[in-house]
């Protein structure tokens, strides 16, 4: 009987522990960080599904200039968005690291072409900073702004890098 | 609740479809009063929802089915005759009892502000006591008296009933009913499922007691005692037996499967026909090398054999989904029969076809447009009775609704032998509404002013009534069968009737489709929409109020540009043949002018997603063989912007003339090798002519300038290289249409003549072996350029 008690007591002891390791891991953000043009953006962890080389696409008429078209991901037809001409910088040639990251966005894959990966991130919660109060269109892509070292990484809203092509 | 919901749903399904056939059978009746069989058929239909509907606490529904139950339970044994007027009343009333299960459906009771049935109820009654149906009023004493008698009468019938019924609908009914009592008696419960044991191996006590439950049900405020049931089952075992040597024969072999699985399989076909097409490519590809091989005849047999089996599979699977058209016939002896007698004519509809199957998504859509049609057909279309009997034609109208196979499509037709229509007065008409315009109406065909009555605004009907004439219906109808991807074709001769064919495919996943090349781009057209092919010259196109034209046989087509329609740039030059795909959408006809024509392919459709759904002109997009992704058309939207775009641009307008090059100064070339001495050598060779270099180490490197400049004017390319050789790089090159002629010249050290051959092969135009001079490099590029 004894026994049987402090099983269910150190049970519950380790399920505390456990509770508190998670507590501590709520503070830590995981994001994939990327370059587009000169600047360092990121994105969570978990709304990527996945980051390919690039493959060949199908161009789509009749719209906006940075969705470059669809594209065939193991039989799934996806849109392909530049973010380079999203965020206006400098159309630049694909080279050996430009990459497609698959985005999960609520039900829907998207991809989307970045010049190259950095570095999977582990970043404080708390010590990311809101997004500058400026007017710009792209800020309402913005989540927040993290600093690394001496980086400036700028962390995007998934939901948002699709919904505002369609307005 | 959850097992009530079921039952509910269960009866809701049955209840409809009986109700479908009820029509059928009632207009039928009228024709064949006396025809026992059927009135006692309508009799059983009428009385089984009355008796589910009871267990189901509807009212509503109960009550007004056990009035319409009492007329014909007189009909059937000779008490009553059944004349129009009668009938009216009783369509009337299940017209009400469709009100009340759609109700019932949507809001889960039969009480609703929106139905009255008493009136309804008082005719009936009326009726069934034998008054002039115009003394009928409603008066509630009489109701109530009505309401004993019912139950009387009830034991007698319900005893008929289950003689009627199947074996299968008895074990279903007696499912029901056992669940329906435990869920609502569960006081009685405990005692219910010890009867149930004890009983358990004999059916005929089970079905003694769901005969008492049901009186239960009907009587609610007495309790059921348990010993009646005992004193009942003597003679309930005897009408068991007799029940399955009655009716074992006609029971069908069917389940009932969620249309969501269905559609799931549907798209596991539809990933294995690209998979199947992706084989065919590659086996194709390994026939090419491998000619003459051994294991490709092997290799043959199992691709086409998969091939036949995905095949059969797919139309396998399509035609579970198939539902005979018939099922949207029967609605129309009724629509008939309603609306001659509202519009004082005669009309005797022919029915013909109605097992032909279509997929029931198009089943589901096809039903309005065709009421509209058939409405139109007696209304518009057949006169009344004393004007043709003036015309010498029988007094009766007909109007013949056939459906038929043809190909991939199915075909319904409607007929009528009605006055016709004649294409000046269309053409007249359209005239003074503004619709067309007098050069457009001199130039029109027969044909094509029949299809006037399909424009937005367009009446013939002098009058309006209420059921046509109000301008609006037929353009929907035609927008309707459009969605299906369907065209109508009309032919009509004034006094001696109309036809109208629809025409639509068999299923909407997966299509036969027309591949074509605008510029680099590749698209799909749906075939069902493909009129023809034809090649033409430029000379073919004329110019008429500054659009162009193409003069088809006796037809006169808009053409249109397709990489102009979805403003795709233009980097082809243009060839002296332009090919055309005549596209059919409803009555209308577009010429689209397209760079090539690629073949027919069995296309899966797939969609484009959320972000990018409703782009004009695209209906979807498909991966092909080769593992690429090509846009379907959507052809109707497509004619659409066509027309917009047709009246802005003039197809030979919008060809560019390329700048005249002659000097080498006017000429770009590409080097492509990894050596560095290598491009050194070439370059020194003709730079010092005049032409502008660009340089790339491999054949990767290469195909990417290409594909980003356009001006590279020829391309010298070495064989061995990293990445991408130049064999393939040629390969590679000549699959796009704008470098079909750009001079690939070959610069390599390989000599033997199976290098040479492959190089031909892969399409080079030349091949020069190192080392050479340079004068015969610079001699050999400007052969191939032209340059003299």
């Amino acid at each position: 009987m004894s026994n049987q008690l402090q099983n269910v007591i150190k049970q519950q002891q380790e399920q505390n522990s456990n509770i508190a390791t998670e507590a501590k891991d709520e503070n830590i953000v995981q994001l994939v960080g990327f370059i587009v043009g000169n600047e360092e953006f990121a994105v969570p962890i978990l709304s990527i599904q996945e980051i390919i080389k690039p493959i060949e696409w199908t161009k789509v008429p009749f719209t906006d200039d940075f969705v470059l078209g669809v594209f065939n991901l193991r039989g799934n037809v996806l849109p392909l968005i530049d973010l380079r001409k999203k965020f206006g910088a400098s159309e630049a040639e694909f080279d050996d690291d430009v990459r497609f990251i698959v985005i999960k966005v609520g039900d829907e894959l998207a991809g989307f072409v970045i010049d190259r990966l950095t570095e999977a991130l582990r970043i404080e919660e708390n010590s990311i900073l809101p997004p500058p109060d400026t007017s710009m269109e792209r800020d309402a892509m913005i989540e927040g702004i993290a600093r690394k070292d001496d980086r400036i990484i700028t962390i995007l809203k998934v939901n948002a890098l699709l919904k505002l092509n369609n307005e | 609740m959850d097992e009530m919901q079921e039952i509910m749903e269960d009866f809701l399904v049955e209840a409809f479809e009986m109700i479908e056939q009820l029509d059928q059978d009632l207009v039928e009746l009228e024709s064949n009063p006396d025809d026992l069989e059927l009135l006692n058929k309508i009799f059983r239909v009428a009385h089984t929802i009355k008796g589910s509907g009871s267990f189901l606490n509807l009212d509503v529904l109960t009550r007004l089915t056990h009035h319409m139950e009492d007329i014909l339970n007189k009909a059937r044994k000779g008490e009553l005759k059944i004349t129009p007027d009668i009938m009216d009343v009783i369509l009337e009333s299940v017209d009400m009892m469709k009100a009340l299960l759609e109700n019932i459906r949507d809001n889960g009771t039969d009480v609703t502000d929106d139905i009255d049935i008493e009136p309804v109820v008082a005719k009936l009654d009326a009726i069934s006591q034998g008054k002039d149906l115009s003394e009928a009023a409603p008066s509630e004493p009489k109701e109530q008296k009505e309401e004993t008698v019912e139950v009387a009468e009830e034991d007698e019938l319900t005893e008929e009933d289950y003689a009627n019924m199947s074996p299968e609908e008895i074990e279903a009914e007696i499912e029901r009913l056992i669940q329906k009592r435990a869920e609502e008696d569960r006081a009685r419960r405990e005692a219910k499922k010890k009867q149930q044991q004890s009983g358990a191996s004999d059916n005929s006590t089970e079905n003694k007691e769901t005969q008492e439950k049901k009186e239960d049900e009907k009587k609610p405020s007495t309790p059921a005692p348990a010993p009646k049931a005992e004193t009942k089952s003597a003679p309930k075992k005897e009408e068991k037996k007799a029940v399955p040597a009655k009716k074992v024969s006609t029971v069908e072999q069917t389940i009932r499967v969620d249309v969501n699985r269905l559609d799931n399989l549907m798209n596991l076909i539809g990933e294995l026909v690209l998979s199947k097409n992706r084989l065919i490519k590659i086996y194709n590809d390994v026939e090419e090398r491998y000619e003459g091989e051994h294991f490709l005849d092997e290799l043959n047999q199992v691709v086409s054999s998969i091939s036949i089996v995905t095949t059969d599979l797919q139309i396998a699977v399509m035609k579970t989904r198939m539902l005979q058209i018939g099922k949207v016939f029967n609605k129309f002896p009724r629509v008939i029969r309603d609306l001659s007698r509202e519009l004082g004519k005669k009309v005797n509809l022919i029915i013909k076809g109605e097992e032909t199957e279509l997929d029931k998504s198009i089943i589901e859509e096809i039903g309005d447009p065709l009421m509209h049609m058939i409405r139109n057909s007696v209304d518009h279309g057949i006169e009344p009775p004393e004007e043709r009997v003036k015309l010498g034609k029988p007094e009766v109208g007909t109007v013949e609704l056939k459906a038929y196979n043809e190909g991939n499509q199915i075909v319904i037709e409607i007929a009528d032998d009605g006055k016709g229509m004649d294409p000046e007065v269309l053409k007249q008409k359209a005239l003074e509404k503004g619709i067309i315009s007098e050069k457009e109406a001199d130039m029109m065909s027969d044909k094509e002013a029949f299809m006037l009555i399909f424009k937005a605004g367009f009446s013939t009907a002098a009058k309006v009534t209420n059921v046509s004439g109000r301008g609006v219906g037929m353009d929907v109808v035609k927008t309707n069968v459009e969605k299906l991807n369907g065209i109508i074709e009309v032919d009509s001769e004034p006094g001696k009737g109309s036809v109208f064919k629809i025409k639509i495919p068999l299923t909407l996943a997966i299509i036969q489709a027309l591949l074509v090349s605008a510029q680099e781009e590749l698209f799909a057209v749906p075939l069902a929409n493909v009129i023809e092919t034809v090649r033409i010259t430029l000379e073919d196109i004329s110019t008429v109020e500054g659009k162009s034209v193409l003069k088809l046989r006796d037809e006169v087509l808009p053409l249109v540009n397709m990489s102009d329609i979805f403003k795709i740039e233009k980097i082809l030059g243009v060839n002296q043949y332009l090919y055309v795909v005549v596209l059919g959408v409803g009555a209308s006809k577009v010429g689209l002018i397209v760079d090539g024509l690629i073949g027919q392919e069995e296309i899966v459709i797939k969609s484009l997603g959320e972000y990018l759904k409703g782009i004009k002109g695209i209906a979807g997009a498909t991966i092909r063989g080769d593992g690429k992704v090509t846009l379907i058309v959507d052809v109707a939207a497509l004619m659409k912007l066509a027309k917009e775009t047709h009246s802005k641009t003039v197809v030979t307008a919008t060809i560019e003339t390329k700048k005249k090059k002659e000097k080498p100064e006017d000429y770009v070339i590409l080097i492509v090798d990894d050596s560095n001495t290598d491009r050194k050598i070439m370059k020194k060779s003709i730079e010092p002519l005049g032409f502008t270099i660009k340089e790339a180490t491999n054949g990767e490197e290469a195909l990417n300038i290409l594909k980003n400049d356009s001006n590279i004017d020829a391309a010298l390319v070495d064989i061995e290289m990293p990445k991408m050789d130049g064999y393939t790089l040629a390969q590679e090159i000549r699959k796009y249409n704008r470098f079909k002629n750009l001079p690939l010249i070959a610069v390599t050290s390989r000599t033997t003549k199976s290098d040479r051959v492959r190089g031909v092969e892969v399409g080079m135009n030349e091949y020069i072996t190192k080392p050479y001079t340079p004068e015969y490099l610079a001699n050999v590029l400007k052969r191939n350029l032209k340059l003299s």
